[in-house]
């Protein structure tokens, strides 16, 4: 596969991604939301304690 | 003085006054002028301004002023890292590539704790390429095997580290890149929580994937620097005003109970037997030293891959457009298809993918962080390849190359999750074997602890290449 055509057929991959994950977005999910779920996440966000045992 | 001592112990002696911040920059020197004619760690020794800073430094320790926990300690700098009166290349061929208002405001922090500059290190050129290849500074050596690759981007830092060349560096990680090197050079390294470390004065290669992070011989060396890296800068929006954790008093805190889950799927497929044999032992020794390990399946990572990848290709090329408009003949032909195919991506599917990335975070926390507090996988397929080997071929088998090597770090780079390099054994072929501790946001000082226990239950991060 020449370099062209293997970039063409890469980007296709990616965007395929795209299309197949990105229809049933919501209108709620803002790429900001990136930092709010890393916040949320956080060992000291009231979850789960490291090591705390926390039910399974 | 030992040609390989780790940062903390050196820091310690050099409180204790056994061994003066002249006497640790002069060796450290030495070795570089040796050494790293073969290596090529550094694009840029500082010399005469790192004794200089020793000299003050040692002045001022003996006046009983003591900076910070670094005082005297040898670092250096991955060069996109913008040092005002040295050069910034980016492993360009411009020698003044990127230029800032400001130093970098993490290295600004080592050294206002004492660490003393060394000089500016080797990268794959604008931080692209996996393997550690520059066409421009010269390929950076790997010390265990100087045919074999280093990993990348930041090559020279693991080198230079590796070789006993400097105690400490920093790295930056758009797609693995602190912790390929970390892994292929047998030491430490950890990418932080996306915004836990300023990315203000280092070169921006993708502003949603870049991480600034410390690289060094031991989870203890790398849990100094990032407590004196880590934390809120008004120069970058993104550096996160999460409380900073004392990491080092953290590593002393059990490890017993903690819940370390190990992948089913994705991490394990494909991959090298050695490396699987080294990465299954380094979670028995987790076990052994308390941990309870249980299998766990992940939200799909190649997902994460693919749209990670789409990002990080958009917004290099965004940024770096200038130069593949104007000056396109200086890059690589590697980095040029890189940036090239980043222009092809329509805004409607960058932002797309922004806000699937929004998404697969908050799902991940909520699958897995529920379950498991830290996970272990490998970091790279295989022990470094042969430099030739990586090289050869039509470029698409070198881009296909790349990204196979880094297909198990990038999914915690579009995670933003904080991920450390751990070396746990060697191939037969005495090329060093690594696994990966990957935390919670802002839980750095879980996965630096538990990085802790396992070192402390082995040496692998104490052998030391023989470079003659």
């Amino acid at each position: 596969m020449s370099e062209n055509k293997f970039q063409q057929a890469e980007l296709a991959n990616l965007l395929g991604v795209i299309e197949r994950l990105a229809g049933d977005l919501s209108l709620a999910e803002e790429p900001a939301r990136f930092a709010a779920a890393l916040e949320d996440g956080a060992p000291d966000a009231g979850r789960v304690a490291p090591g705390a045992g926390s039910p399974r | 003085m030992p040609d390989f001592p780790s940062l903390a112990a050196v820091a310690a002696s050099i409180r204790q006054g056994t061994v003066s911040p002249v006497e640790v920059a002069r060796h450290h020197l030495d070795r570089v002028a040796r050494l790293d004619v073969r290596l090529r760690a550094f694009i840029t020794v500082d010399a005469e301004r790192a004794l200089a800073a020793a000299r003050r430094l040692e002045d001022e320790a003996g006046r009983g002023r003591w900076r910070g926990a670094l005082h005297g300690v040898p670092v250096a700098f991955k060069d996109l890292c913008f040092i005002r009166g040295l050069p910034t290349s980016c492993g360009t061929r411009t020698a003044e590539y990127f230029t800032a208002d400001q130093d970098c405001t993490a290295a600004t922090r080592l050294l206002a704790a004492g660490a003393v500059c060394l000089g500016k290190l080797n990268m794959t050129e604008l931080a692209m390429g996996a393997l550690g290849d520059n066409p421009h500074h010269g390929h950076a050596r790997n010390p265990w095997a100087v045919e074999h690759c280093t990993g990348g981007s930041s090559s020279g830092s693991g080198v230079a580290v590796a070789a006993g060349l400097a105690l400490g560096a920093i790295g930056t990680d758009t797609g693995g890149s602190i912790r390929l090197p970390a892994a292929a050079c047998g030491i430490t390294g950890l990418k932080p929580t996306y915004g836990r470390v300023s990315r203000a004065g280092a070169m921006p290669l993708s502003w949603s994937n870049d991480h600034l992070g410390p690289m060094a011989r031991t989870a203890l060396d790398c849990a100094l620097m990032l407590r004196a890296m880590a934390g809120p800068d008004p120069l970058d929006a993104t550096a996160g005003s999460h409380p900073v954790t004392d990491y080092v008093a953290a590593l002393e805190a059990p490890v017993r109970g903690l819940r370390v889950g190990v992948p089913q799927n994705f991490f394990f497929q494909g991959l090298d037997a050695e490396m699987e044999a080294g990465v299954r032992g380094a979670v028995a020794t987790l076990a052994a030293v308390g941990a309870h390990v249980a299998e766990i399946r992940l939200p799909d990572p190649q997902v994460l891959n693919d749209i990670t990848g789409l990002i990080s290709r958009s917004e290099s090329s965004a940024l770096h457009a200038r130069v593949l408009r104007e000056r396109p003949q200086e890059l690589d032909a590697f980095t040029r298809a890189r940036l090239e195919l980043g222009l092809g991506v329509p805004a409607y599917d960058y932002l797309q993918a922004l806000r699937l990335r929004a998404r697969l975070a908050r799902a991940f926390t909520r699958e897995v962080w529920s379950e498991v507090d830290v996970l272990a996988v490998p970091v790279i397929p295989e022990p470094a390849p042969p430099l030739r080997a990586a090289l050869e071929g039509p470029l698409e088998e070198r881009i296909a190359r790349q990204g196979r090597f880094s297909r198990l770090t990038r999914p915690f780079n579009g995670l933003g999750l904080p991920a450390l390099s751990l070396p746990c054994g060697f191939s037969a072929a005495g090329l060093p074997l690594a696994f990966q501790l990957v935390g919670r946001p802002f839980d750095e000082a879980t996965v630096l602890r538990l990085g802790h226990a396992y070192q402390r239950a082995t040496d692998w991060h104490t052998r030391e290449p023989d470079l003659g």
